[in-house]
């Protein structure tokens, strides 16, 4: 399952974001969104996922326009991790977890015994199968985002879209997302996902794209990409790019 | 586990509701004997004609009350569930898009116009239906950016132009004639639904449940706001129309043979889920079936309380408004239970 | 010093036009809510502030009406006067729904405001704050059954036709006269118990005391909804209710609900005792209602009506002679062979057409 935009304009009725976008996922890649806060990474995800319209150009799915697809098919082709927000309603993680397979039953269906072993599945990938049956609106705000992520590994599409997943996180599960991108990535799924930390991008991204003012300014593998200049450029910030004695490259910003 | 507890709930809340009932077909102002009673229900089930004003009694005032209380708590309370799931606001009932508003502007119109007693009901159905249609359709000319903040403020807006409609009646109606059925038309009443009512009443209902119970696992994920939604795959704008015509189908419905009955469609709901909780698969038969019970049984006091009748819409109020005051009081932390 | 007749001439004259109108006259008149009120010496143009007062301002002067609280219908127009079938609606200042501005009763110039029903505090106060307001002198006049025939005398002395509100008393009292000479031999068990049928459905009534049921009371009969006289006013009722009281007679003035009893369609009500033995009674409502709406000097042939309704040939009532005498004497009309006809038949359940709206 291939994700395409070609020459996307995307924004809203009243204000336009960003244009002139052009890029692809491949199955098992993992696409970094790299930008400062305001850059359209969100309004971005949006238009990718058929919630927002496109302003110009085309969302291409296998080579097909989006639009072309019900919205149960979109689902099927793409997931999507939102930020997480409160819910209103003490759902249990387990059936909001569920929710993600409603996609792939009929109109007037109810969950599967399969659908349950997927969703249960999904929480244990994740570690956190002992809060399924816990009430959503009395976790912390990063177990939440766990759920959401789960959600989307039951959604079990060959695509998946995440918007800052480890935003809310702490240190430790920020390790266990990415270490489930990566996961995920290497059984075939296509993730684009945006962060704020280029060391993020350096450890999991196949593919890094930087962004600033709605416009891509660079795009390629994160050690070619990802150079001090630019960041210093699009970031305002100084930084050196270094490789760790284990391997690892780290972006060490220059503080004060 | 929560999971464990709702399994006996729900066998549980259809025993509270036939125990309601029977306590709702015991009382009343009219002596009946237990042996009176069984030889009723007796020819009840032959199909034989009553005879006896005992019998009349129990088959065609009672019974018949009965069974409205458990139809329209039970209507009242789905559309309540459904509602606050669809706004996703715990604090919406069913009135929100002024479907009772409108029905009551019907009714007043009919009784201002003196006439008979089932056109006036036809005119609440339809009316009421007809306000939430123009509702629906100034949301979706207006088109804004957050689709149920559009709808709730044009319900508020139609419903208050329908509201200006009933007192604007209320002052051209004849004092002396016409007020006095306005104000009780009002305050609603189950006094005088008969057999028939029921049974022309119970189609439109059936068939604004029929979507309610099949895109129930949809209705779950439309509660997460629309965006979610539709990334989920839930057409989320048609289903939503689908949902607010089922829902409003059940409360206008129930409204134009009942009158205004306020605070089951708030209250019921929140005591549903916090028994169940939201999912709707066991919340919305929970909601309706302690709607049902609960109706039954304030109406079984509004009319034993004295030797007249207490209207519904006070006794719902009274009863009501105190344990929502609790409700937030409790829910301060949030609306988990 | 003796002044020539000339002289005593001009100077009422010059009096005369320096005083406003309404002023001239001096007599001072007592209401009946116990105000003090300076009246004209000459009433050309009153202002009936509600129903009842509009129905007892056209029964003693239908030449000084102004308008009515609530336009004619038009099949209540025949059993009025021509002359005041086309007045305007002026709305009420007073009873339920008081919907008159006051600029309006100033814009009609009356001579006078008559209210004629409650004396509470309440219209009272009213009454002061219409007339300080206006500067048009106000009475207030009892409206309660008992005292109809004195206040039709006090009516005909204020509004200058003395001799009508003596005639129209003596009606009054010869009727009640009448009335309680035939009560005081019926027994309170064998006087029949009544139940007042109001709204679509029958199942609104009034309370023993209230003044929608009054009548019936008065009438001889035994009203079922009786509270003790703890509370009055209207109330609904449950159809067991109706079962439990079983009443012998209904009466109503509902043409929707009458037609829905007699065609039998509900079985409830048709176990009713009164159903049952076929004593549903349907009460005219042209040009007043003859037993209510509004409750006022409309409801004595109601009265008469019911009360031989209610205790047959001790209460002999010939139809068309009571009625056409009192249409010609209270309402000024001469009926017709086919109005008689067309309220007879109302009277006995065949009423015209249900009403159409305004």
């Amino acid at each position: 399952m291939r994700l395409e935009l070609r020459d996307l304009a995307f924004g809203y009725p009243e204000h336009p974001v960003g244009r002139d976008v052009n890029l692809t996922v491949e199955p098992g890649e993992v696409l970094c969104l790299l930008g400062p806060n305001g850059c359209g990474k969100t309004t971005l995800f949006k238009t990718m996922l058929g919630l927002l319209r496109a302003q110009g150009g085309e969302v291409l799915l296998d080579g097909q326009p989006l639009n072309q697809f019900t919205r149960a098919e979109v689902a099927q082709r793409i997931a999507y991790v939102p930020q997480a927000q409160t819910s209103p309603f003490p759902y249990i993680a387990l059936d909001l977890v569920l929710m993600g397979r409603v996609a792939h039953r009929g109109v007037f269906a109810g969950p599967t015994q399969e659908d349950r072993e997927l969703a249960m599945a999904a929480l244990d990938e994740l570690g956190i199968g002992d809060l399924a049956h816990r009430d959503v609106t009395r976790l912390s705000g990063g177990q939440r985002q766990l759920v959401i992520i789960a959600r989307a590994v039951a959604q079990a599409a060959p695509l998946m879209v995440m918007d800052e997943p480890t935003a809310s996180l702490d240190f430790g599960n920020q390790v266990v997302v990415l270490s489930d991108v990566k996961r995920l990535a290497a059984r075939g799924v296509g993730v684009v996902l945006s962060t704020h930390q280029p060391d993020q991008a350096f450890a999991v991204a196949d593919r890094v794209c930087l962004m600033r003012d709605g416009r891509i300014v660079a795009m390629g593998p994160p050690v070619e990409t990802l150079t001090s200049e630019r960041l210093e450029d699009v970031y305002g910030v100084a930084v050196s790019i270094e490789r760790t004695r284990s391997g690892q490259i780290v972006c060490a910003p220059r503080y004060g | 586990m929560k999971a464990d507890r709702t399994i006996w709930i729900l066998p549980l809340l259809v025993l509270l509701t036939l125990v309601a009932a029977a306590v709702g077909l015991q009382t009343g102002a009219y002596p009946l004997t237990l042996e009176g009673a069984w030889h009723s229900l007796g020819q009840l089930w032959s199909g034989g004609v009553p005879q006896t004003a005992e019998e009349r009694v129990l088959l065609d005032i009672r019974g018949p009350r009965v069974l409205a209380g458990l139809l329209v708590g039970s209507a009242l309370a789905g559309a309540g569930v459904v509602y606050q799931g669809l706004f996703r606001n715990p604090l919406v009932s069913p009135d929100v898009l002024g479907v009772s508003a409108g029905a009551g502007l019907g009714a007043v119109i009919g009784i201002f116009l003196s006439l008979p007693a089932l056109m006036i009901q036809v005119l609440a159905f339809a009316i009421g239906l007809a306000t939430v249609a123009l509702v629906y359709l100034i949301a979706v000319a207006v088109r804004g950016r957050d689709p149920t903040l559009v709808l709730v403020l044009g319900g508020v807006v139609v419903g208050a132009l329908a509201g200006a409609g009933i007192s604007l009646l209320k002052i051209l109606a004849d004092p002396y004639d016409q007020l006095p059925a306005i104000t009780f038309w009002l305050l609603g009443s189950l006094a005088s639904i008969r057999g028939t009512e029921l049974w022309n009443v119970l189609p439109a209902v059936l068939l604004g449940l029929l979507p309610m119970v099949l895109l129930r696992w949809r209705i779950n994920v439309l509660s997460l706001g629309d965006e979610e939604a539709k990334a989920l795959g839930v057409e989320a704008g048609r289903l939503r129309a689908i949902i607010i015509a089922a829902a409003t189908l059940m409360t206008a419905s129930v409204v134009a043979i009942a009158g205004v009955i306020g605070w089951v469609g708030l209250v019921i709901p929140h005591i549903a889920r916090m028994l169940v909780g939201p999912n709707f698969e066991r919340l919305l038969p929970a909601a309706m079936l302690i709607g049902a019970s609960y109706l039954v049984l304030v109406d079984t006091l509004a009319r034993s309380m004295a030797q007249i009748e207490v209207p519904l819409g006070i006794l719902t109020a009274v009863v009501g408004a105190p344990f929502f005051l609790w409700l937030l009081w409790r829910g301060r932390h949030g609306w988990s239970s | 010093m003796r002044m020539d007749r000339r002289q005593v001439m001009f100077g009422a004259g010059a009096a005369a036009l320096l005083l406003p109108q309404s002023a001239i006259g001096s007599q001072a008149f007592t209401d009946s809510g116990g105000r003090k009120v300076m009246l004209p010496d000459r009433v050309q143009r009153i202002f009936a502030s509600g129903g009842p007062a509009a129905v007892v301002v056209y029964v003693m002067r239908p030449d000084a009406m102004i308008g009515w609280p609530r336009a004619i219908r038009a099949e209540e127009a025949p059993y009025l006067l021509p002359q005041v079938r086309d007045l305007p609606e002026l709305g009420m200042l007073s009873g339920r729904g008081d919907t008159a501005n006051v600029e309006v009763v100033l814009q009609t110039r009356p001579d006078l405001i008559v209210d004629f029903g409650s004396v509470r505090p309440t219209y009272i106060s009213l009454a002061d704050a219409v007339q300080n307001r206006t500067g048009i002198p106000y009475v207030l006049i009892d409206g309660r059954f008992e005292a109809t025939a004195s206040s039709l005398r006090t009516l005909g002395k204020i509004l200058g036709v003395p001799e009508r509100g003596e005639a129209l008393a003596r009606y009054t009292e010869d009727l009640f006269g009448r009335l309680d000479k035939t009560l005081a031999g019926i027994p309170e068990n064998e006087r029949p118990r009544v139940y007042l049928a109001r709204g679509p459905n029958g199942l609104e009534t009034g309370l023993t005391g209230s003044i929608n049921t009054e009548i019936l009371e008065r009438a001889g009969g035994r009203n079922v909804a009786d509270a003790g006289g703890q509370r009055r006013g209207i109330v609904q009722i449950s159809p067991e209710q109706i079962l439990v009281w079983n009443p012998d007679i209904i009466v109503t003035w509902d043409r929707n609900f009458h037609a829905r009893i007699q065609a039998g369609a509900d079985p409830v009500w048709a176990s009713v005792k009164a159903v049952e033995e076929g004593r549903v009674y349907l009460a005219p409502t042209a040009p007043f209602g003859w037993i209510d709406r509004p409750p006022s000097v409309n409801r004595l042939i109601g009265l008469a009506w019911l009360a031989n309704i209610f205790h047959g040939n001790r209460f002999p009532f010939d139809f068309r002679q009571e009625t056409r005498k009192f249409y010609k004497l209270f309402y000024h009309v001469e009926l017709a062979e086919a109005e008689l006809d067309t309220l007879l038949q109302w009277a006995d359940g065949r009423p015209p057409r249900a009403p159409s709206p305004r």
